[in-house]
């Protein structure tokens, strides 16, 4: 290479690593409900502070929240799940990562079904899980996510006291929605 | 010639340099995690704004309401034939309080003992955080009371309002020590207006100091050994102890304990009618219940 041609090694490697970004999209702000239906008492926790990246061309997706972030309305029971269920302070976040089941090639407001197996991490426990969610694109640079799934309390070494059994539901109906932009 | 070689060599380092950008640009697979607020409050100090009678420096969230319902019963020394206290009847006391923001609440509480009713208000001027940034809670509390039982009984004249009154003034210092120990120290003064031989108190001062302990021992995630200890300050009368246990259930919290003196309220805690610890304790039994009134 002469040094004449010089000029062209940062417009390769704009090119280059633009291309490399060019199907990922990400969110801040995503929001996360869970609802919890037991015989006496049915609640929903709330967090808008869901941060995700859905890389297309990799077809790989990685999710993650704070869960100090959850709402339920009850500033109390916010404080006992953190303190007691979750045990925020050791493990802060719940996770998702995992692989797209198939490529997805959107078109502008065009939306599809899609599959994701990954391994979902809550308390320190991990398991292997498959979501299934809707992928809408909404914009040339954004793409909506819907989802739901359930996390059983007890695959992830969560325990509900005798006495909570009637109030707190071992099995929590999660939903997702996120708004994602490159 | 010289000038080739430079030229060579610095040709390799700029395509290393770039090929490391490269790389790095696409190896972004997965996000890195990162807290909200790494810096944030310290929680559950205490299980809930009360531990056995004495206030705590747990505030409530932002338009919260809380509502204790407290007990205490007969001496246990009783036995079994007055089922240790139980057939005596209690003094109970009600309490609501409910948070204007999450530094503000304002209560009011009504005990059976003398029909006393108390107005107070809860103010936290600090709160300790998860580095240690601010190493305590601190909080304010001032409360104002008014005894409404009968006097028509006596010879002389029933006592008017402004004797039946009687103040509070508490400050609150408390530390998380570890996830299982937490301390609170609460100075406290009270000031009777005019204490009269008819009300149910011991001492016959106006003004009280004491210097209130509570202790917290988690020992299991639901639950904590309590301890409360007001030793007073001015006067020679016998100090309040209490021992108990709190457990957590949902949106309530519950406390069983053991104490001294049947008083409830800040003012009565202090006044004396302490009966001596192990051979006069009573039962005492609290239930704390936290109300959202936000609608969401």
């Amino acid at each position: 290479m002469s040094w004449k041609r010089k000029w062209l090694i940062p417009l390769i490697y704009l090119l280059v690593v633009s291309r490399a970004g060019a199907q990922e999209f990400k969110t801040t702000a995503g929001e996360v409900e869970f609802l919890s239906q037991a015989a006496l008492n049915e609640f929903t926790g709330k967090s808008d502070k869901l941060h995700g990246l859905i890389d297309f061309e990799q077809n790989l997706l990685d999710f993650y929240i704070d869960l100090n972030s959850l709402r339920t309305g009850i500033g109390l029971r916010d404080r006992h799940m953190r303190d007691n269920y979750l045990e925020t302070d050791q493990y802060p976040f719940a996770e998702f990562t995992g692989k797209l089941s198939e490529k997805v090639n959107l078109e502008q407001n065009q939306s599809m079904e899609v599959m994701a197996d990954g391994i979902f991490k809550i308390h320190g426990q991990e398991k292997e899980m498959e979501v299934r969610g809707t992928l809408t694109q909404v914009g040339r640079n954004e793409v909506l996510l819907e989802a739901t799934f359930e996390v059983k309390l007890g695959d992830f070494d969560i325990a509900i006291p005798q006495v909570m059994f009637y109030e707190l539901s071992e099995i929590q109906k999660v939903k997702i929605n996120a708004r994602l932009t490159r | 010639m010289m000038e080739k070689i430079r030229n060579y060599y610095l040709d390799k380092c700029v395509l290393l340099f770039m090929g490391i950008l490269m790389f790095d640009g696409m190896a972004m697979a997965q996000l890195e995690r990162k807290l909200l607020d790494p810096d944030a409050e310290v929680e559950l100090i205490f299980h809930a704004p009360r531990q056995i009678n004495l206030l705590t420096v747990e505030p409530l969230e932002e338009k919260t309401l809380h509502f204790a319902i407290m007990h205490t019963f007969g001496p246990v020394s009783g036995g079994i034939r007055n089922l240790y206290g139980l057939d005596n009847g209690a003094n109970i006391q009600f309490s609501f309080e409910y948070a204007f923001d999450a530094n503000f609440s304002l209560g009011a509480s009504r005990s059976g003992r003398d029909k006393f009713y108390n107005l107070y208000g809860r103010y936290h001027l600090l709160k300790q955080t998860k580095t240690g940034s601010m190493p305590f809670s601190l909080s304010m509390v001032a409360a104002a009371g008014v005894n409404t039982s009968d006097y028509t009984f006596l010879q002389e004249e029933a006592p008017d309002f402004r004797e039946r009154s009687s103040y509070a003034v508490q400050l609150l210092l408390a530390r998380k020590f570890s996830n299982r120990v937490s301390v609170q120290l609460s100075p406290s003064l009270v000031y009777f207006q005019a204490p009269h031989p008819a009300y149910l108190i011991e001492g016959d001062q106006q003004l009280y100091l004491a210097l209130g302990f509570s202790g917290k021992y988690k020992l299991t995630g639901k639950s904590s050994l309590t301890l409360q200890w007001i030793p007073n300050l001015n006067n020679d009368l016998r100090s309040n102890v209490g021992v108990g246990i709190d457990i957590e259930a949902g949106g309530h919290v519950f406390q069983m304990y053991f104490v001294t003196s049947p008083a409830l309220n800040e003012q009565y805690l202090l006044a004396g009618g302490n009966g001596v610890p192990g051979e006069a304790f009573r039962l005492g039994f609290n239930v704390n219940r936290i109300f959202g009134t936000r609608s969401r």
